[in-house]
């Protein structure tokens, strides 16, 4: 019987695609749920620093401040 | 851990490629053509081992609803279905010059196929449902109805009358085949095996990492 090195060669160059194919998707997606979960602390560190920038979204009530002028009163 | 286990398998592979195509003798009758059995029988032996983890974790799952143990199944199965696929293609490649057929409905050929559909059935049915818990209790039922079949896969060759030949190791009593062409086979094994597990580890460690960025 003939060797028939080109049905050998295929055989293990299907299984170098197939695995090659396979490692290469999980690198891929690796990289991708990476990358989200780096955008997503980005979006969660930049939420944060404004939040300090701009203080706290309720004011304090005038009499608490410190500047405040001080209350009239009438005789 | 899992780089060691990409090393080691790369390692296994070259050292298999030297084993089967240096070290192991041309067959007498086949020729060189034989040598598409160190990487077709190996293939469908790491296939039934992940097919068997993912049988026990899916166990485990419906049993404990470990999401662990249902990451490990979801993992193993698809690796085991990524070597069923190699195993059935170079198969054909090599059923093509020795049975002059690439394909026939043949008791073995049909039955591995069949099991080949079951869990590709599993892979999509996972990706089918919303619920990860639901979606998680189907395929785990379906993985173990899919596992199941792998005694009939093996003992098909016995029960019908099959143009694929007997199991050559995997049998009662000692092997026919000379020790030097066990020992290649037993060499790509191990290094397919590796190779299995590496991928197991990677799918399993990504598979915790997408559940973790889909609850975030």
């Amino acid at each position: 019987m003939p060797d028939n090195w080109g049905y050998v060669i295929g055989a293990y160059g299907l299984a170098v695609v197939v695995f090659g194919a396979y490692w290469l998707r999980l690198g891929r997606r690796e990289r991708e749920v990476a990358a989200l979960a780096a955008g997503r602390r980005d979006r969660a560190a930049s939420a944060g620093r404004e939040t300090v920038r701009s203080g706290p979204r309720s004011p304090r009530p005038a009499s608490s401040r410190a500047d405040a002028a001080p209350p009239v009163t009438r005789r | 851990m899992s780089a060691w286990l990409g090393w080691l398998a790369a390692i296994g592979l070259a050292v298999g490629l030297v084993v089967g195509f240096g070290v192991a003798p041309r067959e007498a009758t086949q020729g060189t053509v034989q040598r598409i059995m160190y990487l077709h029988v190996p293939a469908v032996w790491v296939a039934y081992v992940a097919f068997t983890v993912g049988l026990g974790a899916s166990i485990v799952f419906l049993a404990r609803r470990r999401p662990g143990a249902d990451r490990l199944a979801h993992a193993a199965c698809e690796v085991g279905t990524v070597f069923l696929g190699v195993n059935i293609a170079t198969g054909a490649i090599w059923g093509k010059p020795t049975w002059g057929t690439w394909w026939t409905w043949d008791a073995r050929l049909t039955s591995v196929a069949v099991v080949f559909v079951m869990f590709l059935a599993y892979l999509l049915l996972r990706g089918a449902i919303e619920d990860r818990e639901r979606g998680a209790r189907y395929a785990a039922v379906l993985a173990i109805v899919a596992a199941l079949n792998i005694p009939l896969v093996h003992f098909s060759v016995y029960w019908w009358r099959t143009l694929h030949q007997p199991p050559s190791l995997l049998k009662a009593g000692s092997s026919t085949m000379p020790a030097v062409i066990v020992a290649a086979l037993l060499v790509n094994f191990v290094a397919l095996g590796l190779l299995g597990a590496y991928f197991v580890a990677r799918r399993t460690r990504l598979l915790a990492a997408e559940e973790e960025e889909a609850l975030a």
